[in-house]
């Protein structure tokens, strides 16, 4: 009994010992725990900061993923992991393993598509008539947001243009001839203000085309240009900022830059070809997406 | 001293019709003699001599009208300090006068007191006015609506013509010939004889014109001719009473078959100066004037009429003055009249009239013996605005004999014009706008929106027709004299601050894309600088003068807007848009910065000679806005470099009676470059030199 007493406590020593040792050299073992993620959405390559508690503190112990795609920590410590949006992530959960635990932030991550921006050149928008020649006429050349392209669609099309006139794929008719059916939400804002100053749709109040008039108002300077007798020029004003919001309820800003072909810098108003769009723009291509600048 | 007396004579008899009163404390003054003959009217309306007045004037004499060779009132007022004669638009638009920065929509323009009308655009033609019977011109810059009413704001261009002094017959025929086939021949002769005087001047001018843009078809200045005819009687039927009549009549036709130019102006003037006592003066005017255009613009192929634009605008104004002398140095003037206006235009919708009724009173006294201070005021009812009182106030001081302080503060305004008030006008040719004047607008907009014109309304529909104010402005010159021996010298400062500017706005936009456009009391700008003279006697016949202006003319409420950051422009390189600074805003279009003149007179006295050379410089200067914004900046490509005119004329008297003359206007051959033209193609500034001869015989 007493032999049995010993070998217990031995054993129990023993286990303890182990145990012991088994905590002690198991810093990694130790659960850890995420308690936020921000912010909660980004393109990819955006710093994302994970706090949390008790992190193991050695990088190579810790595998991050968000929505399942590895990601690198740029910096860490036991209550905060700093990494950026790996390329190829989607949106999902963002995911701490080590080879023990595996936890999820409470919140999924929302991997948004990068703001689509660049200079469309030369979009030919001619008209019929007008100017003393007859009644104004003529298809309108439309434009898709989320192609980046003149479109024929009937329906994938977010602004149009017509001359001067610029049109929206939301309201109704204007009463004009030859124009497209409005099938979408589409709405303009006239913003004054530099092209980089404009960074959201938020707070702004779109209008639709309606019947007698359109959302960007027409003639000179009641809307994106003003024309100059004397010289026969059509300027785009200077500090027009038009913020489309596009036919499925997402974002886009564009600064028209010239209105002859090939965007000369002075346009003389009797060689140059009028009626051609060169505009700058940014698309925001993500759904309730505002905002209008990295 | 002989020649002096003849001034004395002229100046005396002169006096006697025009102002009696003013005339009997003229000579009371004691006066140098050699200023004396500097005596001018449009200051105060009596006679006062040009150096003891508070206000900034210029008197161009008809010596210098004719040592230069000029023919037209333009060519002669350009070469005066302050004063330039610059592009009223851009391309193909006439030139107007520009006083201290204020364009000639607001210079007033009187023949012998009375105003001239007919203005294309705001814009007064002053090549229409042929010189050659003219004493002097006289130019009183800044604000006289005290006196003078509406459209004195900038200044006030008084043409005096020359009453007949001798009891001969005397005068003379002229025949000029210059560039582009430019010949001027006119005719001037007149007698005073006892009671009864009279006067008879005609003139001829016809010319090729000339082609600014020469790789386009038609020309820039088309070929025309023009007569001016101007007959005046004079009777001095006792000392008490002078009667005076004078009728004018200019004609003038532009060749540009198949279409039509055509213009008159017709003056009709009565006046009776009673002399109850030698203190007591009342004048008696009555005065017409009637200036017509016919315009056809028929398409040379189809011979179809393209645009007619007439025009026939009336005038009739009867007023009274009275002048009273108070011993020693003071008088009172008061006056009243009543305006009968009326314009017919093809762009009308009907003969439209005017009435207005005014009073004006000033008192020019000398509390003490240096020190002239010149109070007035004027009173305007309008039957189509509100009614204005416009008062001034100057003073001059004379610090010591060759030094003297003067300043001044007056108002002046214009009434809004026919066009802004009863316009109805749709450009068919130039894409279908409308514009709308004021009183029309509201009528306008209805029959528009009956035919289903109008796409959306810009304006609240309560607010159209509301009536619009004046134009007016508040004019500050204060400037030093200072003369000694063969020095006399002269430095102003002036600032105009202008409000209640009328400017276009959109009332509509029209469902053809097109607006409709109304007018709005909106701007408000300000012009401010400094002039200054400087004239020097080298020797005896050697003449040096010298002029300068710097001004400053801007748009308040565009230079408020650059503060908050709500003007923009465009990069060149990129075309993205830039936040301008107050430092890109150039100013107000077509003035320059600089603006100098330089003038040397010679007389060879025993050659009966006389030779002089006269600088025109101004700086570089913008016409229009280009990108868009709204104002003229330094990104806007529209931009005309500096440039100088030299003018040269020589002069030799023959034979006693015959003059020759011949000479160069602008000697260099400057022709410059219009920022505006066509990319590949060239517009000129200036035709370029003009060579001209003239032969005088005078009898």
């Amino acid at each position: 009994m007493k032999t049995t007493f010993k070998l217990f406590s031995l054993l129990f020593v023993l286990c303890a010992f182990i145990a012991c040792s088994d905590d002690d050299d198991g810093d990694s073992i130790t659960e850890f725990t995420v308690t936020a993620v921000s912010p909660e959405s980004g393109t990819i390559g955006t710093e994302i900061t994970i706090t949390g508690t008790n992190f193991p503190t050695d990088i190579s112990l810790i595998n991050l993923t968000i929505g399942g795609t590895p990601a690198t920590i740029s910096s860490l410590s036991s209550s905060q992991i700093v990494t950026t949006v790996p390329v190829g992530a989607s949106s999902g959960d963002v995911s701490i393993s080590t080879s023990d635990f595996t936890q999820t932030a409470p919140t999924s991550f929302t991997v948004l598509e990068n703001l689509e921006l660049g200079t469309i050149e030369n979009i030919f928008a001619p008209q019929t008539g007008g100017q003393g020649q007859g009644e104004i006429g003529g298809e309108f050349t439309k434009f898709s947001f989320d192609t980046g392209a003149v479109t024929q669609s009937d329906t994938d099309w977010d602004i149009a243009f017509r001359g001067t006139t610029i049109a929206v794929n939301g309201g109704s008719v204007t009463g004009t001839n030859d124009e497209p059916e409005r099938n979408g939400n589409a709405g303009a804002a006239i913003v004054n203000g530099i092209f980089d100053e404009v960074t959201t749709a938020n707070g702004l109040t779109f209008s639709q085309d309606a019947n007698g008039a359109f959302a960007i108002p027409t003639g000179s300077d009641n809307g994106w240009y003003n024309y100059n007798f004397m010289t026969n020029v059509v300027s785009p004003i200077p500090g027009i900022v038009l913020v489309f919001r596009t036919r499925t309820g997402k974002y886009a800003k564009i600064e028209v830059l010239s209105y002859y072909e090939n965007a000369p810098s002075n346009p003389d108003g009797f060689v140059d070809a009028p009626r051609y769009y060169t505009f700058n723009y940014v698309y925001n291509p993500n759904e309730g997406g505002t905002s209008l600048s990295n | 001293m002989s020649l002096n007396k003849n001034y004395l004579a002229a100046f005396f008899f002169l006096s006697t019709y025009f102002f009696g009163a003013a005339q009997e404390r003229s000579v009371q003054r004691p006066v140098k003699m050699d200023t004396l003959k500097e005596v001018v009217v449009t200051a105060t309306r009596t006679l006062r001599q040009l150096s003891s007045l508070p206000l900034p004037v210029t008197l161009i004499s008809k010596q210098q009208l004719r040592r230069t060779g000029v023919t037209r009132l333009d060519q002669i007022l350009n070469e005066q300090t302050g004063i330039v004669i610059t592009p009223d638009v851009t391309i193909g638009g006439g030139e107007g006068v520009q006083i201290q920065g204020i364009a000639s929509d607001y210079v007033l323009v009187l023949i012998d007191g009375v105003p001239v009308v007919g203005r294309s655009s705001g814009n007064l033609d002053l090549s229409r006015f042929a010189i050659g019977n003219i004493k002097q011109v006289e130019v009183v810059k800044g604000p006289s609506s005290s006196l003078f009413g509406s459209e004195a704001l900038g200044g006030v261009i008084n043409i005096i013509t020359e009453k007949p002094s001798s009891e001969k017959i005397t005068g003379q025929v002229s025949h000029r010939s210059a560039s582009f086939n430019n010949q001027n021949t006119n005719l001037n002769l007149g007698q005073g004889k006892g009671k009864l005087g009279y006067s008879f001047f005609a003139d001829r001018l016809s010319t090729d014109g000339y082609d600014l843009a020469l790789d386009q078809t038609g020309q820039t200045i088309n070929p025309f001719f023009n007569y001016t005819f101007n007959g005046r009687l004079f009777f001095d039927a006792s000392d008490k009473w002078n009667f005076f009549a004078s009728g004018r009549y200019f004609f003038q036709e532009f060749d540009v078959t198949p279409s039509t130019s055509e213009e008159t102006d017709a003056n009709l003037q009565f006046r009776i100066d009673h002399n109850p006592s030698k203190k007591t003066n009342f004048q008696y005017e009555f005065y017409y004037t009637n200036y017509t255009t016919n315009e056809q613009s028929v398409d040379p192929i189809d011979n179809e009429l393209l645009i007619e634009n007439d025009f026939d605008q009336q005038l009739f104004r009867p007023e009274i003055r009275f002048n009273y002398s108070f011993l020693p140095n003071s008088i009172l003037t008061a006056g009243s009249g009543y305006n009968f206006e009326s314009l017919d235009r093809s762009l009308f919708a009907e003969r439209v009239t005017f009435e207005s009724q005014y009073l004006f009173a000033q008192y020019d006294f000398k509390p003490f013996e240096k020190l002239n201070i010149i109070a007035g005021a004027r009173f305007d009812n309008h039957s189509e605005y509100s009614s204005q009182l416009s008062p001034k106030i100057s003073a001059r001081y004379q610090l010591s004999t060759n030094f003297a302080i003067k300043g001044s503060v007056g108002s002046g305004f214009k009434a809004p014009d026919f066009r802004q008030l009863y316009l109805d006008f749709t450009n068919a040719a130039g894409g279908g706008y409308t514009v709308f004047g004021r009183e029309v607008e509201a009528a306008g907009i209805q029959r528009l929106q009956n035919n289903g014109e109008i796409a959306t309304l810009q304006v609240e529909p309560s607010a159209l027709g509301e009536s619009l104010d004046a134009e007016s402005s508040v004019g500050y010159n204060f400037g030093f004299t200072y003369k000694r021996g063969k020095i006399a010298s002269e430095i102003n400062f002036f600032r105009n601050d202008f409000k209640n500017l009328i400017d276009t706005r959109i009332l509509a936009a029209k469902t053809n894309g097109q607006n409709v456009f109304g007018y709005i009391n909106r701007e408000s700008v300000f012009t401010q600088g400094i002039e200054t003279d400087l004239q020097y006697r080298l020797f005896e016949n050697l003449n040096l003068s010298a002029g300068y202006q710097l001004l400053y003319a801007y748009d308040k409420r565009r230079r408020d807007d650059i503060d908050n950051g709500e003007v923009f422009g465009r990069d060149p390189e990129t075309l993205e848009t830039i936040r301008l600074e107050q430092s890109d805003y150039f100013g107000l279009e077509n003035r320059s910065r600089h603006t100098i003149n330089f003038k040397i007179f010679y007389e060879i006295p025993e050659w009966a000679a006389n030779a002089n050379l006269r600088i025109v410089y101004r700086s570089r200067f913008g016409l229009t806005d280009r990108n868009g914004n709204g104002l003229l900046d330094e990104l806007d490509d529209s931009f005309v470099n500096g440039y100088a005119l030299v003018n040269l004329s020589f002069g030799k008297t023959f034979y006693k009676h015959y003059r020759f003359q011949m000479g160069a206007n602008n000697l260099l051959d400057f022709k410059g470059n219009n920022p505006l033209a066509a990319r590949d193609s060239e517009v000129l500034i200036n035709p370029g030199i003009q060579l001209f001869a003239r032969l005088n015989f005078q009898f």
